[in-house]
C-alpha cells in the first residue's frame, strides 16, 4: 500500500506539489517565527553578559517593581562606604539616563526609529574608546561608533545634545565600541557617554547613581565581598554577581522577544489553520476523482483497512515532505525577517541562526499533524467504497446531508462562540485566555464552514445572477459551476473566510478605538496645544523635558501647562503593579475633561490624592473618600486618599496621581506630554484677535521649543489627525500580516479551481468542439473564481463584522466606548479577495484553454 | 457502386491528398494516407473500418478538432488547413455539428439550454421557428427544462443530435452515438437522425463500427490502415458484413 500511496503521489506532480506547497507555508512561518526569536535570544544574551562584564559586583537599589530607571539612585555616600569595605579595589558608579538625543550638524536630532537614545556616565569596563579619547571634563561627550559613523560625527565638532532636564552644545572627543573592545554590540540604540560628574548635572542627578560597579582586589573571594556588602549595606541595597546582573539584564531582553514571538506566532497559527482547511479540501476532492481506481484496488481485494491507510500514508508522505522543505525555507523566511527588522531600525549583530530541535519537532508536529489530521475524514470516507465503483461509470461518495452539517457544524460554531465569550469575560491571565480566545475562533471557522455548504449553492447562484444575465454563456457557466458543488466552493471561500474575518475583525475594533478616541477628542480636550515627542517609531514614544513646560508656562500669551507624566508599574497595590499618569491635577478639568462621576479631582492634598478610572474603582471596590496602601518603585509606600473616579481613560489612564507626588517619589522627571492653554481667549472681541492670539502663541511656543528638535506642538486638529493616523497605521499593519493568510488561500483557490477544471475535462472538450473558444472557455473559469471568491469574501467580512461587534461590545468601557463599522474597507477587502480569485484562476484558466480537444473529450 | 443522383449533389466536406502521420523515422504511424473522400450535401455517410483504422482521426480531421500534416479538408468553401485555432473554433461553431459517444450534453444546462449552446456562445437567438421545429422532432418539447442527468441515455443522444442540428450547419459529425445504449435506443437515435437527413435536409457524417447502424446511412466508406479500400451505396447490414468480411480476408 505505501508503494500504491507513493506512485499516486508521483502521477499527480501538480496536486501533490499544492497540497505540499500550502503545508511547507505553514512549517515556514512556525520555524521562522522560532528561528529568529531563538537567535534573538541568544544574541540578547551576549550583550546582557556585555553590558555586565568590567566589573565584578553591581551594588543596587533593592526594587521590587518597576522599570530600570524609575529604580531609586544610590547615594554618593553609599560609594565610600563601599570602598570601605575589604576586598573592594576600586568603584565604577553607572549612571544612564532616557532621551538623551544628539544634535547631527544639520540640526537634526538623531532619532533611532525604535531603539531609546541612552545617557550614561563614561564606564571604561564597556566603552572600548576606537578613536580620540574619553570624555573628561564638563563639556566634552562620547558617542559610539555606529552613530558616528552614520551620522557623520566627527571627532573636535561641537554637537547640541537633548538631554532629560536642558539642551547643550558638546564637543565630541571620542568614539567607543560597547561591549567589545573590537566590535560594537548594539541593537540601533544612540549612546551618548559623559564624564561622571558632568552626567550627574545634565541628566539632573546629583545626588547619587543608578548603580556601583565594585572591583575586587586580587587575592580576594569575590563571594566573601559580597557578604561582607550585604552586611554592611542592609536590606535596602543589592548585591549581584556579573552573573546574575547578565542574567537579570537577559530576562528583560526576553520579556520583548517574547512578545515579539508571540505576535510571529499567532500570524503562524492562523497560515497553518488557513492551510489546514485547504489540505483537507484538497484530499477530499482527490478522493472524489480516485473513487474509480480505488473501487479498483477493492474488485482486486485491497481490504477497506488497507485503503484508507493508504490514503494516510500519502498524506503522511506529503506531511514529511514539506516539513522538511518547510524547516528550510523557515530558515530563509528568519534572515529575511531579520533584514527587515535591520531594515526598520533594529540592526542585529550578525551571528549564526539556531534551529533548535525544539523547533524540529514542532515544525513535524505542525507539517505532519496537520496534514495526517485534514487526512482521516478522506480516509474514513475511502472506506466506504465499494468494488462497484470500479465499474459504474457515474458512482459518487455519499456527502454527509447537508441537514447533518448545519446541526453538527451549528454545534461546534456554538461551542467556539461560548469559548471565545468566556475568554472576553473571564478575566483569565493572558495565556489562559489566549488559549480560550484561540479554541474559540478555532472551532467558530470549523462549525461556519462546515454550515457554510448549506448556503454555497443559493449564494453562488445569487451572485452569480447578474453575471448570468450580462455575460453570456461563459458568465452562465462559471456561475453554474460555482454553484455546483457548494461543499467544494463552500471549503474554498473558506480558506479565504478566515483571513478576511480576521481583517474585518480588526477592521471593526480598530474603527470603533478611533471613533471612541475621535470622540473623546472631541468633548474632553480644553487645551489649545499639546506639546509631544516628535517621535514617530515603535514602542512608547520617548519623553522630553520638564523645563520646556516650565519655559512655556513663563510665555505671556499662555495663560496654562499640564505636565503629563508616564510610568509603566509605576505604583504597586495589592502586590500587583499598575501604569500610572501623574498630572496637575488642580488644573486637570481646564485641560482635558475626564468625565469625573463622582469627587472631585482638584480636591485634597496633592501629596496623597489618587483618582481612579470607574473600571479600576470597580474592580478594587472602592469609591471617592477611601484610602489606599500604594507602594513606589523606590520602595516607600504611601496611604493615598481616592480624592475622584472618572469615566474617561483616554489621557489619564486608570490611575492619576499629582505631579508632586511623582516627584517625591521618581528622580525621573521627563514629561509623556503637556497641553497648553491660550492666555485671554475668553475676552478675544472678534476672529482677527482670535487669529492673532493663536499665531502669536503658537510662534512662542515653538521658540521654546527651536532647541529641541525631537519635541514639537501641535494644535487640536493636527493632535487628533496625528492621533488618528498613527491607530489607522496601526491598524493597518495588523491587517498586512493577517492578509499574509491570503496567499495561502490564494494557492487554495488555484488547487481547488484546477482540480475542478480537471474534473470537467470531458465537459471543456465538448464545450470547445461545439463551438466555445479559448478566451470564453477562460472567462468561465475566472467568473467561477469570482463568485466562489466574492461568496467567501462576503461570508468572511460578515463573520468578521459580527466578531468585531462582539468583540468591541466585551472590550472595557476604558478602551473602547462606540461601535463603529468601516464600510469602506469592507468593502475593499471584498473587493481584494475577489482580485485574489481572479489571479488565482489564472493559471487553471491557462491550462484549461490550452487542452487539447480531442485528449479532453477521450478522458474519462 | 454509384447512384446516379446524387453525383448532382454539391459537397458538403471534402479531404484531398489529407494525411495525418503521428511520430516519424521507425515510429511513424501514418492514421490517414493521402485520402481523398467527398460528402455531399443532403446525405448520410457512415465511415467504418476496423480499430486503428483512422477512421475517427479522419472525422477529428474533417471536423476541425484535428489538423492534418499535409494535403487539405475542406467543408464548404473553406479551407480548414489555413485557419487559425479562433477561426477553427468559431467555424466549428457555426458550421459543424456534433454528436459523440457518450457525454454529449453540459450537465448544469437544461436539455432546451443544451440545444442551443453554439448559438448561446455565438451570442445569438438562432431561429425560433426552426429550434421549435427540431425539438418537435426529438419527441421531447415536454422535457425542455430537465437536466441531462433527469434523461435517459437515448433521450440525452437525441437532444445530442438536436444541438447538432439547432444551429443547421454545414455538416454534422457523429462519432459512435449509438455505442453506448441497448439496441431498442440504437434504432431511435438512428432513426431521428435518418429523418434529419430524409427530411431535413441535413448532411450527417457518422463513425461506426455497427453494420446495422450503417445500414441507416446512404452510403458507407470503409477504411483500412488509413486509406479508403472501398464504398458502398445504400447499404443493407447483411452487404456491409459482406465486405467488412472481404476486407478483412
Amino acid at each position: 500500500m505505501f508503494k500504491l500511496a507513493l506512485r499516486s503521489l508521483i502521477d499527480k506532480k501538480l496536486r501533490f506539489a499544492l497540497t505540499t506547497f500550502v503545508v511547507v507555508l505553514g512549517v515556514m512561518f512556525v520555524v521562522g517565527s522560532f528561528t529568529l526569536t531563538d537567535s534573538l535570544r541568544s544574541t540578547f544574551s551576549g550583550l546582557a553578559r556585555d553590558i555586565a562584564q568590567g566589573t565584578d559586583l553591581t551594588v543596587r537599589v533593592d526594587q521590587s517593581f518597576g522599570g530600570d530607571f524609575d529604580r531609586a539612585t544610590v547615594p554618593e555616600a553609599v560609594g565610600e562606604q563601599v570602598l570601605g569595605v575589604e576586598g573592594v579595589d576600586r568603584v565604577q558608579p553607572e549612571l544612564g539616563a532616557l532621551n538623551v538625543f544628539i544634535v547631527d550638524g544639520e540640526g537634526n536630532a538623531i532619532r533611532p526609529p525604535g531603539p531609546p537614545a541612552l545617557g550614561f556616565s563614561f564606564n571604561p569596563g564597556t566603552f572600548f574608546i576606537t578613536d580620540g579619547r574619553q570624555p573628561a571634563a564638563p563639556g566634552e561627550f562620547a558617542t559610539d561608533t555606529s552613530t558616528a559613523a552614520g551620522n557623520g560625527l566627527r571627532i573636535g565638532e561641537t554637537y547640541e545634545v537633548n538631554g532629560p532636564i536642558t539642551a547643550e552644545p558638546f564637543e565630541l572627543v571620542g568614539v567607543f565600541n560597547f561591549g567589545a573592545p573590537d566590535s560594537h554590540t548594539g541593537l540601533g540604540q544612540t549612546m551618548a557617554a559623559f564624564e561622571l560628574d558632568e552626567a550627574q548635572r545634565f541628566f539632573g542627578m546629583e545626588d547619587g547613581y543608578q548603580a556601583i560597579g565594585v572591583l575586587v582586589s586580587p587575592g580576594s573571594e569575590v563571594s566573601d565581598v559580597q557578604d561582607r556588602l550585604e552586611a554592611e549595606l542592609g536590606d535596602d541595597y543589592r548585591v549581584i554577581t556579573q552573573e546574575v546582573d547578565a542574567a537579570e539584564q537577559e530576562e528583560d531582553f526576553n520579556q520583548v522577544v517574547d512578545i515579539f514571538n508571540t505576535i510571529l506566532l499567532v500570524f503562524a497559527f492562523i497560515a497553518v489553520f488557513v492551510a489546514a482547511f485547504i489540505i483537507n479540501n484538497t484530499f477530499q476532492i482527490i478522493l472524489g476523482q480516485r473513487v474509480r481506481e480505488i473501487g479498483l484496488w477493492r474488485a482486486i481485494g485491497a481490504t477497506p483497512r488497507q485503503v484508507s491507510r493508504s490514503v494516510i500514508t500519502e498524506s503522511a508522505i506529503v506531511g514529511v515532505v514539506a516539513t522538511i522543505i518547510g524547516i528550510g525555507l523557515g530558515l530563509v523566511l528568519a534572515l529575511v525577517l531579520r533584514a527587515i527588522l535591520e531594515l526598520i531600525g533594529f540592526p542585529l549583530p550578525p551571528g549564526p541562526l539556531t534551529l533548535q530541535p525544539r523547533t524540529v519537532g514542532l515544525a513535524l508536529l505542525v507539517g505532519l499533524g496537520v496534514t495526517m489530521i485534514s487526512s482521516i475524514a478522506p480516509a474514513l470516507r475511502a472506506r466506504k467504497i465499494s468494488p462497484v465503483a470500479a465499474l459504474a461509470h457515474d458512482f459518487r461518495l455519499d456527502p454527509t446531508s447537508l441537514r447533518r452539517r448545519v446541526i453538527a457544524g451549528g454545534t461546534v460554531f456554538a461551542a467556539g462562540v461560548v469559548a471565545l465569550a468566556a475568554g472576553m469575560t473571564a478575566g483569565l491571565d493572558t495565556t489562559p485566555t489566549f488559549v480560550l480566545l484561540g479554541i474559540g475562533a478555532v472551532l467558530a471557522f470549523v462549525g461556519i464552514n462546515t454550515v457554510s455548504p448549506a448556503f454555497a449553492r443559493p449564494a453562488a447562484s445569487a451572485l452569480g445572477r447578474p453575471v448570468k444575465s450580462l455575460f453570456g454563456m461563459p458568465g452562465r457557466l462559471g456561475r453554474d459551476n460555482a454553484a455546483r458543488n457548494p461543499r467544494r466552493t463552500a471549503s474554498t471561500a473558506g480558506a479565504l473566510l478566515i483571513g478576511l474575518a480576521l481583517m474585518g475583525l480588526a477592521a471593526v475594533v480598530g474603527e470603533s478605538v478611533k471613533k471612541t478616541f475621535v470622540n473623546i477628542i472631541e468633548n474632553a480636550v480644553e487645551a489649545d496645544y499639546f506639546i509631544r515627542s516628535a517621535e514617530t517609531g515603535f514602542g512608547p514614544p520617548p519623553g522630553f523635558p520638564a523645563r520646556l513646560a516650565d519655559e512655556i508656562e513663563a510665555l505671556d500669551e499662555i495663560e496654562s501647562v499640564m505636565r503629563v507624566q508616564f510610568a509603566f508599574g509605576g505604583l504597586s497595590v495589592n502586590g500587583e503593579p499598575r501604569d500610572i499618569v501623574a498630572a496637575d491635577m488642580a488644573q486637570a478639568d481646564d485641560h482635558f475633561d475626564g468625565q469625573v462621576s463622582s469627587g472631585d479631582m482638584a480636591a485634597g492634598d496633592p501629596l496623597t490624592a489618587l483618582a481612579l478610572h470607574s473600571d479600576s474603582a470597580a474592580s478594587l471596590g472602592v469609591g471617592v473618600g477611601d484610602t489606599l496602601e500604594a507602594t513606589f518603585p523606590d520602595n516607600q509606600t504611601e496611604t493615598l486618599t481616592v480624592v475622584a473616579v472618572y469615566e474617561d481613560a483616554a489621557i489619564y489612564g486608570n490611575w492619576l496621581i499629582d505631579g508632586a507626588l511623582w516627584d517625591s517619589h521618581f528622580n525621573r522627571n521627563d514629561l509623556a506630554f503637556a497641553s497648553a492653554r491660550i492666555a485671554g481667549l475668553a475676552s478675544a472681541a472678534d476672529e482677527a484677535e482670535l487669529a492673532a492670539l493663536q499665531d502669536g502663541s503658537r510662534a512662542a511656543i515653538e521658540g521654546v521649543l527651536d532647541r529641541y528638535p525631537t519635541v514639537k506642538v501641535e494644535n487640536q486638529a493636527e493632535f487628533r489627525q496625528a492621533q488618528e493616523s498613527q491607530l489607522t497605521a496601526l491598524i493597518r499593519v495588523i491587517q498586512v500580516l493577517i492578509g499574509l493568510s491570503f496567499v495561502i488561500a490564494l494557492i487554495g483557490i488555484i488547487n481547488t479551481l484546477s482540480l475542478s477544471v480537471f474534473e470537467r475535462i470531458h465537459e471543456i472538450g465538448l464545450l470547445r468542439s461545439v463551438g466555445m473558444t479559448r478566451k470564453q472557455l477562460r472567462r468561465s473559469i475566472y467568473w467561477e473564481a469570482l463568485i466562489v471568491a466574492v461568496f467567501g469574501g462576503l461570508l468572511g467580512v460578515t463573520v468578521g463584522t459580527v466578531f468585531g461587534v462582539a468583540t468591541t461590545l466585551a472590550l472595557p468601557e476604558s478602551f473602547v466606548q462606540t461601535v463603529a463599522v468601516p464600510w469602506l474597507d469592507l468593502a475593499v477587502f471584498v473587493l481584494i479577495s475577489a482580485i485574489a480569485g481572479l489571479l488565482a484562476a489564472i493559471l487553471p484558466a491557462i491550462r484549461a484553454g490550452r487542452m487539447n480537444i480531442l485528449d479532453a473529450i477521450a478522458h474519462e | 457502386m454509384t447512384s446516379s443522383p446524387t453525383q448532382a449533389l454539391a459537397t458538403a466536406a471534402r479531404a484531398v491528398a489529407a494525411s495525418k502521420i503521428y511520430g516519424s523515422g521507425d515510429t511513424e504511424v501514418r492514421a490517414l494516407d493521402a485520402i481523398d473522400v467527398a460528402f455531399e450535401e443532403g446525405r448520410f455517410t457512415a465511415i467504418m473500418g476496423p480499430s486503428g483504422s483512422g477512421k475517427s482521426t479522419l472525422m477529428h480531421c474533417m471536423a476541425g478538432l484535428d489538423t492534418v500534416t499535409s494535403g487539405q479538408v475542406i467543408i464548404g468553401d473553406t479551407d480548414l488547413t489555413t485557419l487559425s485555432e479562433k477561426d477553427l473554433t468559431l467555424l466549428r461553431r457555426d458550421n459543424v455539428g456534433f454528436v459523440f459517444q457518450a457525454y454529449n450534453l453540459v450537465p448544469t444546462l437544461t436539455a432546451i439550454e443544451n440545444i442551443t449552446l453554439p448559438m448561446d456562445l455565438a451570442g445569438e437567438t438562432g431561429d425560433t421557428a426552426w429550434i421549435d421545429e427540431v425539438v418537435g422532432a426529438t419527441g421531447l418539447s415536454d422535457r425542455t427544462k430537465h437536466r441531462p442527468n433527469e434523461l435517459s441515455g437515448g433521450q440525452q443522444q437525441r437532444v445530442a443530435v438536436a444541438r447538432a442540428l439547432a444551429g443547421r450547419p454545414q455538416i454534422i459529425f457523429a462519432d459512435e452515438p449509438t455505442g453506448n445504449v441497448d439496441s431498442n435506443t440504437a434504432a431511435e437515435i438512428l432513426g431521428f437522425m435518418r429523418n434529419a437527413v430524409t427530411e431535413m435536409g441535413q448532411t450527417i457524417v457518422m463513425v461506426t463500427h455497427d453494420p446495422v447502424a450503417a445500414s441507416y446511412a446512404d452510403r458507407v466508406v470503409f477504411l483500412v490502415d488509413g486509406k479508403i479500400v472501398d464504398e458502398l451505396a445504400d447499404p443493407t447490414p447483411q452487404t456491409i458484413r459482406d465486405h467488412m468480411t472481404r476486407l478483412g480476408a
